[in-house]
């Protein structure tokens, strides 16, 4: 009676499942079939005359080895720096007492609160001042440290038992060795998944980017993919449908590599008491 | 332990250290969150289009302008249906979702949890790009299976009401995900055998949860719950730019967007920054109030 109950709760589950991923299915099933295939088969997810026309079409209708390089090398700096201001602020809020250190920790915090609008139009001027506006770099200043990343790696910081540090330092061991030979290699989980998030959520962001960058060249993916929307869907369906498989691939496989990391961390990231 | 630690701070070296790791956050929080957040403040007092080199000072004006408007009532409508749909997908919904996979259903767990998580790691232009698709009301498969049963599909993006439920939905595809994890931890945490002890004594499911479950992981939930009204609203912003701009007039709009749009496509800085101001306010409201009422609730009711 309970399996029975139980292989409901499986049919429902997997219905749930499948309206979730079924978009990512027929994107990379559209994107190899031409134009008018995909109107007049929608429902084959197996292209009949599968091409890589679509593909060949995005590199000449954008400059996209430049689109694909800047997308990344935002991605993969703002990652770079996150993880590292993270780490020392996170090791300093753990291993060090200093005055005004509580409340420090809850105004950095408390920023995941300000609404992106709040802080938009200063930046942006902030920005344009100097002289970064229509440059990635003027994406990549205003993220080089992230109050979540702070939040989970102290998180993973405090779970390692303190008796092993105090052991160390009684050996005259320096801080940087204590980080070195013993912290990081036990938050390295967390520190590794908190590291594939930013990247994935830089490499997705639309918001900031889409105030900065003005020319095509500057462009990163999602900004790309934007031009290709229209009220209707836009003609060039099938090209968008290659350019969206483009922009979800690194992420992908991101996640399918790192998943166990990921989820594990974020599983274990809830506030506690 | 906190006595033990204590004193580790004794000598200066290590009081500038502990200082000094903090400081490079602190300069990118400064520069990029506290400056501006003190600038807005100050800009929302002036009337200036971001291109003038003279600010002209106005003082309450931008605010009362804010509320004699209709249309911030239009969007302050269209937030609250938001948050309301928001709230029951990413919040309610991820929350039944982890109950049953932590107590109910003994396989596939680790495969649920995945699965599930995936969407949230892809970018909510494809997201918006390929819903616009599957939800083309003339061309898109969900139109050739609603002519097969009979029943034409609106043009959703035109129409008020059913353009909120949309793009509430395209942002659930993505934040979903997230969420559910997050609440899982905590559900997940709930000791088993205190359920299966009520499994045994036939307690309705619907009763574990409420009586149960959920007063035990209430502080997730919470969590989840103050970060779906934040970041859903702003997640909510990237399918209203890319599809419909806010419209149809104005219906799909919500403050942040209509912040947005001030700024950035009208140029009224100053007001645009007193509606950012006015939408902060209305944040730290709801959380105080969140604070104040639901967590009493959850941890002293009984």
């Amino acid at each position: 009676m309970k399996n029975k109950q139980e292989y409901q709760w499986h049919i429902l589950l997997c219905l749930a499942l499948f309206f979730s991923l079924l978009p990512i299915v027929f994107a990379i099933s559209n994107s190899f079939k031409d134009l008018s295939e995909a109107y007049n088969n929608i429902f084959n997810l197996i292209p009949q005359y599968p091409t890589l026309n679509n593909y060949i079409q995005v590199f000449s209708q954008l400059p996209f080895v430049s689109i694909v390089t800047n997308t990344f090398l935002i991605a993969a700096t703002v990652t770079i720096f996150k993880i590292i201001t993270g780490i020392m602020a996170a090791y300093s809020f753990v291993y060090f007492d200093f005055k005004g250190k509580n409340v420090l920790y809850f105004i950095l915090i408390s920023t995941i609160f300000i609404p992106f609008t709040v802080t938009m139009i200063p930046n942006y001027l902030t920005v344009s001042q100097l002289g970064f506006r229509n440059h990635i770099l003027g994406v990549i200043l205003p993220q080089l440290s992230d109050a979540t990343g702070i939040f989970l790696i102290r998180q993973a910081m405090r779970t390692i038992p303190y008796s092993l540090i105090e052991a160390a330092r009684l050996e005259g061991a320096k801080h940087l060795k204590i980080l070195w030979d013993i912290v990081l290699p036990l938050v390295k989980p967390a520190v590794v998944s908190t590291g594939i998030m930013f990247f994935i959520n830089s490499w997705n962001e639309y918001v900031w980017p889409v105030l900065v960058l003005k020319d095509k060249v500057n462009y990163t993916l999602p900004l790309a993919l934007q031009l290709f929307i229209s009220s209707e869907g836009g003609t060039d369906f099938t090209v968008a449908m290659a350019v969206s498989v483009v922009t979800m691939i690194i992420p992908l496989v991101l996640y399918l590599i790192f998943q166990r990391y990921i989820i594990q961390t974020f599983t274990s990231s809830g506030v506690k008491g | 332990m906190e006595t033990k630690r204590k004193g580790i701070c004794a000598r200066n070296w290590d009081c500038l250290l502990a200082y000094g790791l903090i400081l490079p956050s602190l300069i990118v929080f400064g520069i990029f969150m506290f400056y501006p957040l003190f600038y807005t403040i100050y800009l929302s007092f002036f009337d200036w289009n971001m291109i003038k080199p003279i600010k002209t000072f106005v003082g309450w004006k931008n605010y009362i302008a804010l509320f004699q408007d209709p249309l911030t009532y239009t969007v302050l409508k269209n937030t609250l249906a938001y948050l309301g749909i928001l709230l029951v997908l990413n919040c309610v919904a991820p929350y039944v979702l982890a109950f049953i996979l932590s107590f109910v259903i003994k396989r596939g767990q680790s495969f649920y949890k995945s699965a599930f998580f995936l969407p949230s790691v892809i970018s909510l232009v494809v997201g918006s790009i390929l819903y616009l698709w599957i939800l083309n009301p003339i061309s898109g498969p969900a139109a050739i299976i609603a002519k097969l049963l009979g029943i034409p599909l609106p043009v959703w993006s035109k129409t008020p009401g059913l353009v909120i439920v949309i793009l509430s939905l395209i942002t659930t595809w993505k934040v979903f995900g997230y969420n559910f994890i997050v609440i899982f931890g905590g559900v997940a945490g709930v000791p088993r055998e205190v359920i299966e002890a009520a499994r045994i004594d036939n307690v309705p499911l619907y009763r574990i949860f409420f009586d149960i479950v959920l007063p035990m992981s209430g502080a997730t939930g919470i969590y989840i719950f103050i970060m779906t009204i934040v970041q859903g609203l702003q997640y909510v912003f990237t399918p209203i730019k890319v599809i419909t701009q806010g419209g149809p007039d104005n219906a799909s709009s919500n403050l942040i967007y209509h912040v947005y749009q001030e700024g950035f496509n009208l140029y009224h800085t100053g007001y645009a920054s007193a509606f950012a101001i006015v939408t902060m306010a209305l944040f730290i409201v709801l959380l105080i109030f969140e604070f104040k009422y639901v967590e009493k609730g959850i941890y002293y009711e009984k």
